[in-house]
């Protein structure tokens, strides 16, 4: 047998070849011969690996150094350097998602190393069109075994004993199965392999085939043995070329070599297969359907009983499993069920092979041990969800599966555990949806495909399926009816209960798992007519707009600047905003995370649009002012100046309304003026931004603190027709550890609201901040300004998991802010009374809690003191609602005020709440959100119509741009944004990010791909 | 084996293999049913039996679920209402309500489950799969829009007439059933059988008609309107009016013609006669001059079409006779117009006939031999029906009345045409006698009585041998007896063969529904009637003789050969 020093597998399997591995495997195996190396060196076409998204790929052994995304030029560097040289090509290895590292051994790569492959044991590793590399992996061992040395029912015993379930979906025991096959009375039997795969996006079966086709031939025929029959057809759907091809070469080597036909391994044993090829009918993998359709008959499902272990195909006993199961067989029937029994559950044994797909950053083929955690398949395995968004859910088991939510990502992923869930294992499609996903436009992509690929054979599954279908049509299109989500309910209960296959049983799953999880997504399309996940087109003009909690038409001024009528921008962003230049700077911006654009390059840089457009009109005269509506002769107090009451008095004045602010401080601003530090967001803009407020005629009285010098009753006593209460959350969390109350240690809220307010902070020698929060960062970076010798961040999960905006994550680093996660404090440590440092635990993350984020937990022995002269403990505010004094607004679990979550309203007439006191600490841009919500709704109590302005969208969507689109449509990438140099900042509070000037500004804003702009018919 | 189920709460023993549907029939309780059928179809597609079975997942269809022994089903609890009332609310979901006008009005399935089931109300509306209309034929009518897709009509075409007309096409919503390729039924192998407009349950098939054409006729002053029957229809007719199947109604319902203002009242009956008379000759000149044997029947138009279609290289088999009703047509328009001395080109011939196809048969270019087209138009026995019920007739009150001469004669051996078997007893019953010119004593040939699929026999005359002899009903049975021939195994004489199961008693336009019981009780009639005739040979039939001496001369002679035979066109099997 001839030796070669290296191998080089050019991974085969479907999608790599219509990515073009053909062309790498010719142009490494010219460049082989050109270096003369062609009898060192092999070059192998292997199986998929399952690594999809890095295709196409290569392996080189002996290292087993990974090379992804190839392409015919990175032949030469591949043979040139690693090959002749031993030098590994860095640029062509994989790279991990979040850490950009290079790993160059796939064995190390996250993704293979939580593998345990089975039943993909071959795939990636030999030439399936080589029966002898099959062979030198034990390949026809387990045959042998079974006819020379086992007797029929020893066989049975041993698949029985292993516990493998059918892997198809229904996970009935296998061994049952061939027992109740291997019983059934009959001169005739067949085996038969289901490899009709059609759940979308599951490939587990293809790649079977393609990569390992002979494990497949070698358990029909040890099945046919143990049930007594002689032929076997597998059942490939016509959309799988290569794997009919593989297959077939396969079945004529193992005739060749005897595994095959008559007289097998001269044991009298005769078993011959047959491929059959379906036209692509989804139903045909439905067993009843899949024997009319070897027979020659339309693939339509009969009702059961018989069942065709019983009366199957040509009325024989038939034994019919899937492709995956029969892949365990030979592991089987060679390593010895009790091997086999070792991996999963106590009654999922095995593993199970995985189409993870979707929004995780590692899509492809996975195979786990049953009663792997569904958390450790995305997170670990998968990689995550991309682009850091935030997991919703996962589609396990395709059209007859279901959703498991984020709080159920503990889940081991077995067949009971997950049907407890409503979903199923079924044949191991895995669909990681993230928040871009729309659930309720998810259930109908689902039904749809069920509703399409129905055999039409009973009314329920034909027509019920496509009532179903048309209800969740109506509702993405914003036509939803309240009875809708009854009327789903009832139709899915009776197709589940009166349809006639499989099939049919189980198509309303989609549906009734989202309504079962994500009910509100269904009643915010049906009754707010908005789709949170920006999908449903119909419900709104452009995603941005329908991004954001203050309703801004994002799409509008960004239009208008890239045209250059900056004053009319302005209008547009002051209609729905008085905050733009503060919100330009601090916005968490959620309309750039649904940008179209990102699907290019990346997103428009809309808030720092809003920046410039707000900026501009501050400085020019006149400055833009909206005008009120005709005074209507009422009153309404607002309590707290912070951006919801600020908001709040903003729209009650342009709805004429007089309005008096209350504020406890002595500055307005709430948060924005003693939360955020002036580096970020300047005192000046911010006061230039009330000051427009207060010129709509806004009073603001100072030092007035609710409970206090004012009541409710106070208030309405002295004519006031409705109050708002705008209190926010300002009170910082303990952290209820030993040593708190030392003199050294304070709360962030209290650490920045006193440097904000002016007063005299000291700051000296190490100071570690305690979060991982905007108040931990801004507390950070306030004190790095302040003069602290060293900055650290103490958060207890990983940085991924910081709520603090990435952004300023990124600038705290950039400072020189050091950054200590998985680490949690325990102690102050104490010394002359005097705080010195923090005691803390090094953590690891465990399970996942309900909001979708690992436990920390501690690690025995592992504290550590971290050195600090100052302790920032910054780990989260509550609402002060120490006001309460039983008027009918009142506190609700959370502690926060208890409200018509639509209108804002509390319990006592002509009393409303919005921001932070509703919310717990929340965004500058919903607290704006809420005030404008809350304004409307008292326009509404007090007899005004309670619509928001929207004067400019009908003429904005009409806007016909004057540039050439077609030169900004291609990459570009954002237009860069200037920055104060990290030098510049010592012991400063200037502003960092410096703004757009007009030039870029149009530039950027010329990047819109104005998808608001609808094809009319 | 007898095992003991458990139905509703009582015990019922039924024999191991029984359907649930039949065992809860057994213990008198009727569980509804759409898309079963007896002695055709049960599949479980429809979702309307489904009953409850206690450890059961899920509800089970009870036309295709075989008892089990110690079984606890329930047919009428709660989920098994609510899951047949939603199979047949999802159906009208997707239907159009035209029930008023609809031809099956007042005999839709459809619309007497959804009252029996108790719907009131369709909750659920949306997008109507649709469908469309096609009057390519001229014998059947589809509309697609009324279709439930039960299958039966698809079952029915493929398993039992082995013609394969109409297949189930698409997925999902647009699952329906037309012709492959979505072609017009009329450029497809279809045999107009009309077996499919019999057991459609909806208005979706039914037989295209023509009574407005009729009425039109009858109203038309210069026109003299003839009318003939076939025998099966004065056996199923009655049935339209509640009279138990097998009433023969033949005196109300010639009395009822005359009502309805046809000028002349004949009988196919004494074409059948005629028939015989050409038929048998033709046989036994073929037997003596050693034409092509075996020879087949011609009188099913369903049948000629299917041979044309799939056995064009056995047309040579079929016997040249015009089926009875074609013949009566063309002496109609010459022999009768000269009696009567009117002008041909003013007959109007209506032939009410328990069949479909003949009114595709009346339309084929060579049925002009009067020099004009013989036969005008067929109404089948439903249709007949309706124009009694259109012009308000009490049919129970109507006195018997007969026939009007000269062709208005019959013998029994015409009258048992519409049984299966009847042509081949009664062309016995002459040609013995024709052959050896001896008295034929025992008249009836039992053998080829009966439902059996194909029946045999052998009958000894002297000259000949043994004259052997098959019959096939139902076009599946018709075709394996060709296979027979094809492949040599077939040495018969003479084969007599109807499109339709039973023979015309089953045909596609009789009376709604079908099944052996009535078939039988439908033939039983004919057979009564027969044995109460004085003439039970068609050569006895003193018209026949007559109508020989004054006009046709022979059997097979110069101008019978003009008017009573034809030839068969070859057809394409797609």
């Amino acid at each position: 047998m001839e030796v070669s020093r290296a191998h080089i597998l050019v991974c085969a399997g479907a999608a790599c070849v219509s990515s073009g591995c053909r062309q790498i495997r010719d142009a490494v195996v010219n460049k082989v011969i050109e270096q003369g190396l062609q009898n060192e060196i092999k070059v192998i076409e292997t199986g998929c690996i399952g690594s999809c998204d890095l295709g196409p790929l290569a392996l080189v052994y002996p290292e087993g150094v990974l090379y992804q995304k190839l392409t015919p030029a990175d032949a030469e560097e591949i043979v040139t350097e690693h090959l002749l040289k031993g030098r590994i090509v860095e640029r062509l290895l994989y790279k991990e998602a979040v850490t950009s590292k290079t790993v160059p051994s796939m064995k190390e790569i996250d993704f293979f190393r939580n593998q345990i492959k089975i039943v993909l044991r071959n795939c990636g590793v030999i030439n399936p069109m080589n029966i002898e590399e099959y062979i030198a992996r034990d390949g026809y061992l387990a045959l042998g075994k079974a006819l020379t040395s086992m007797t029929r029912e020893e066989v049975i015993d041993e698949v029985l004993k292993s516990g493998l379930r059918g892997r198809g979906g229904g996970g009935f025991p296998t061994g049952l199965k061939w027992k109740f096959a291997f019983q059934s009375p009959g001169e005739v039997k067949y085996v038969v392999c289901n490899a009709d795969e059609g759940d979308p996006g599951a490939f587990m079966d293809r790649s079977v085939l393609e990569g390992d086709p002979h494990s497949v031939i070698e358990a029909m025929a040890i099945a046919a043995y143990a049930i007594g029959a002689q032929q076997g057809y597998v059942y490939v759907r016509a959309e799988y070329p290569l794997a009919i091809e593989r297959l077939n070469w396969a079945i004529g080597q193992a005739r060749e070599y005897k595994f095959l036909g008559e007289n097998i391994l001269e044991t009298g044993f005769n078993f011959d297969l047959e491929i059959r090829i379906g036209a692509g009918a989804f139903v045909c993998g439905e067993e009843t359907a899949l024997m009319m359709s070897i027979e020659g008959k339309r693939g339509e499902p009969r009702p059961r009983p018989p069942f065709p272990v019983v009366k199957g195909l040509f009325n024989a006993p038939t034994l019919l499993n899937n492709v995956e199961t029969y892949a365990n067989i030979a592991a089987i029937i060679n390593n010895g069920s009790a091997w086999y029994a070792q991996y999963g559950t106590e009654k999922s044994k095995g593993t199970k092979v995985f189409a993870l797909a979707g929004a995780v950053n590692n899509t492809g083929l996975v195979e786990v041990p049953m009663g792997t955690p569904l958390g450790d398949i995305v997170f670990n395995i998968g990689g995550g969800i991309k682009g850091g968004k935030k997991y919703k859910a996962a589609q396990l088991g395709g059209p007859s599966g279901g959703c498991i939510p984020i709080d159920h990502l503990n889940v081991p992923v077995d067949y009971e555990s997950v049907a407890e869930l409503g979903a199923i294992v079924g044949s191991g499609g895995l669909i990681v949806a993230d928040e871009d996903t729309c659930m309720v436009d998810f259930a109908r992509f689902f039904l749809d495909f069920i509703q399409h690929e129905s055999c039409g054979k009973c009314p329920p599954c034909r027509i019920g399926t496509k009532r179903m279908l048309e209800i969740l049509k109506r509702i993405t299109h914003g036509e939803g009816k309240p009875e809708d989500i009854d009327d789903l309910i009832e139709l899915a209960t009776r197709i589940k209960d009166s349809a006639l296959c499989g099939l049919g049983q189980t198509a309303p799953n989609p549906v009734l798992s989202t309504l079962q999880y994500f009910r509100h997504e269904y009643m915010e399309h049906i009754e707010d007519k908005h789709c949170r996940a920006g999908v449903c087109s119909a419900l709104f003009d452009a995603p941005c707009q329908n991004a954001c909690p203050a309703d801004q038409n994002a799409w509008g001024y960004v239009t208008l600047i890239s045209e250059g009528r900056m004053k009319e921008a302005i209008a547009v962003i002051k209609e729905s905003n008085p905050f733009p230049a503060t919100l330009g700077r601090v916005c968490v911006h959620p309309c750039e995370a649904k940008c179209r654009r990102a699907q290019i390059d990346a997103p428009i840089s809309i808030c720092s649009l809003k920046r410039f457009a707000a900026d501009m009109d501050m400085k020019s005269h006149p400055r833009y002012r909206p005008q009120a509506e005709e005074p209507k002769g009422k009153k309404v107090a607002v309590i707290g100046a912070g951006p919801a009451g600020l908001a709040g008095a903003y729209f009650l004045a342009l709805k004429g309304y007089g309005v008096t602010v209350f504020e406890a401080l002595p500055v307005a601003g709430g948060m924005l003026a003693v939360g955020i530090p002036d580096y970020r967001l300047p005192r000046e803009i911010l006061e230039n931004e009330i000051k427009s407020i207060t010129d709509l005629g806004v009073e603001i009285k100072y030092n007035m603190a609710f409970g206090k010098e004012i009541t409710t009753e106070k208030l309405f006593g002295e004519g006031y027709d409705a109050i708002l209460v705008a209190t926010g959350a300002h009170k910082g969390q303990k952290l209820n550890i030993p040593g708190e109350e030392t003199p050294g240690v304070l709360d962030g809220v209290t650490f920045l609201r006193d440097v904000n307010l002016g007063k005299t902070v000291k700051v000296e020698g190490k100071v570690a901040v305690i979060g991982g929060g905007n108040v931990a960062i801004d507390a950070a970076r306030a004190a790095l300004r302040l003069g602290a010798s060293e900055v650290s961040i103490l958060y207890r999960r990983e940085r991924s998991d910081m709520p603090a905006y990435s952004e300023e994550i990124d600038e705290a680093e950039n400072e020189g802010i050091s950054i200590h996660t998985l680490t949690a404090p325990r102690t102050i440590v104490a010394k002359d009374g005097k705080a010195v440092g923090v005691e803390c635990t090094r953590m690891s993350l465990g399970k996942f809690d309900k909001g979708g984020r690992r436990t920390p937990q501690a690690i025995a022995g592992s504290d550590f003191v971290a050195d600090a002269d100052m302790v920032i403990a910054a780990i989260g505010q509550t609402p002060d609602l120490s006001w309460m004094n039983g008027d009918g607004v009142k506190a609700d679990k959370a502690g926060t005020v208890e409200v018509n979550i639509k209108t804002l309203a509390t319990g006592a007439a002509g009393i409303f709440a919005a921001g932070d006191n509703v919310r717990g600490p929340a965004t500058v841009v919903e607290a704006v959100g809420d005030g404008k919500t809350a304004a409307m709704a008292i326009d509404e109590f007090l007899g005004g119509d309670g619509k928001a302005p929207n004067a400019f969208r009908d003429e904005l969507v009409n806007v016909v741009v004057t540039y050439d689109e077609a030169v900004y449509q291609k990459e570009l990438g954002k237009t860069a944004m200037p920055h104060l140099p990290v030098s510049k900042r010592d012991r400063n509070f200037n502003e960092v990010v410096l703004g757009y000037d007009q030039n870029a500004a149009v530039e950027e804003a010329k990047r819109c791909l104005h998808c608001y702009l609808r094809q009319t018919e | 084996m007898m095992i003991n189920i458990t139905i509703d709460g009582r015990p019922v023993e039924v024999e191991e293999g029984t359907t649930i549907l039949n065992a809860a029939a057994q213990a008198n309780v009727r569980i509804p049913t759409l898309c079963y059928l007896p002695e055709v179809q049960a599949i479980g597609a429809c979702r309307v039996c489904l009953v409850e079975i206690e450890g059961n997942r899920t509800l089970q269809a009870a036309c295709v679920s075989p008892v089990a022994n110690g079984q606890v089903i329930h047919t009428n609890t709660e989920r098994v209402r609510k899951a047949r009332r939603f199979a047949v609310e999802m159906l009208l979901s997707n239907h159009p309500f035209e029930c008023l006008s609809c031809a099956k009005n007042l005999h839709c399935d459809l619309q007497s489950l959804a009252y029996d089931l108790g719907i009131r109300e369709i909750r659920f509306s949306g997008e109507k799969s649709g469908g469309r209309i096609d009057e390519s034929s001229p014998s059947i009518r589809r509309d697609q829009n009324k279709c439930i897709l039960c299958r039966r009509c698809v079952t029915v075409c493929q398993e039992i007439q082995s013609v394969t007309a109409l297949y189930m096409q698409g997925r999902g919503f647009e699952t329906r059933v037309e012709p492959a390729f979505d072609r017009d039924i009329n450029d497809v192998a279809c045999t107009n059988c009309g077996q499919c407009s019999i057991v459609c349950p909806v208005g979706a098939i039914t037989e295209k008609e023509y009574i407005d054409d009729v009425w039109a006729a009858l109203n038309d002053p210069t026109k003299f309107v003839v009318i003939q029957d076939a025998p099966a229809v004065r056996a199923a007719l009655g049935e339209e009016f509640g009279y138990p199947p097998g009433t023969l109604v033949t005196g109300k319902m010639l009395a009822a013609a005359r009502r309805l203002g046809f000028d002349r009242v004949f009988d196919t009956n004494f074409a059948a006669d005629l028939t015989i008379l050409e038929e048998g000759t033709e046989l036994l000149t073929r037997v003596k001059k050693g034409g092509v044997l075996p020879m087949i029947t011609s009188c099913s138009p369903g049948w000629i079409k299917f041979i044309e279609h799939f056995y064009p290289e056995l047309l040579d088999h079929l016997s040249t006779c015009k089926s009875p009703h074609m013949m009566l047509g063309a002496l109609a328009k010459t022999y009768f117009a000269q009696k009567v001395g009117v002008d041909p080109k003013d007959i109007v011939v209506v032939s009410v006939m328990p069949c479909t196809a003949k009114k595709f048969e009346c339309n084929r270019p060579e049925m002009y031999d009067s020099g004009y087209k013989d036969v005008d138009y067929v109404l089948t026995t439903r249709e007949f029906a309706k124009m009694i019920k259109q012009a308000g007739i009490d049919f129970e009150g109507l006195p018997d009345e007969s026939y009007d001469d000269p062709m208005g004669e019959y013998t029994g051996a015409a009258t048992i045409f519409g049984a299966t078997g009847g042509v081949m007893e009664a062309a016995l019953r002459t040609a013995y006698e024709v052959a050896t010119g001896k008295t034929l004593e025992n008249v009836e040939f039992t053998d080829v009585r009966g439902l059996e699929g194909i029946k045999e026999a052998a009958v000894p005359v002297e000259g000949i041998g043994d004259v052997r002899v098959a019959v096939a009903h139902g076009l599946g049975n018709a075709r394996k007896l060709l296979e027979r021939i094809k492949s040599g195994e077939a040495n018969y004489h003479f084969i007599e063969v109807m499109a339709c199961p039973g023979g015309c008693v089953g045909g596609g336009g009789q009376p709604i529904p079908v099944n052996d019981e009535i078939r039988a009780k439908r033939a039983q009639a004919l057979y009564n009637e027969d044995c109460a005739l004085t003439y039970r040979k068609s050569h006895d039939n003193p018209s026949i003789k007559k109508i020989y001496e004054e006009y046709l001369g022979q059997p097979l002679g110069e101008k019978s050969h003009h008017l009573l035979h034809t030839h068969y066109t070859p057809r394409s099997k797609f």
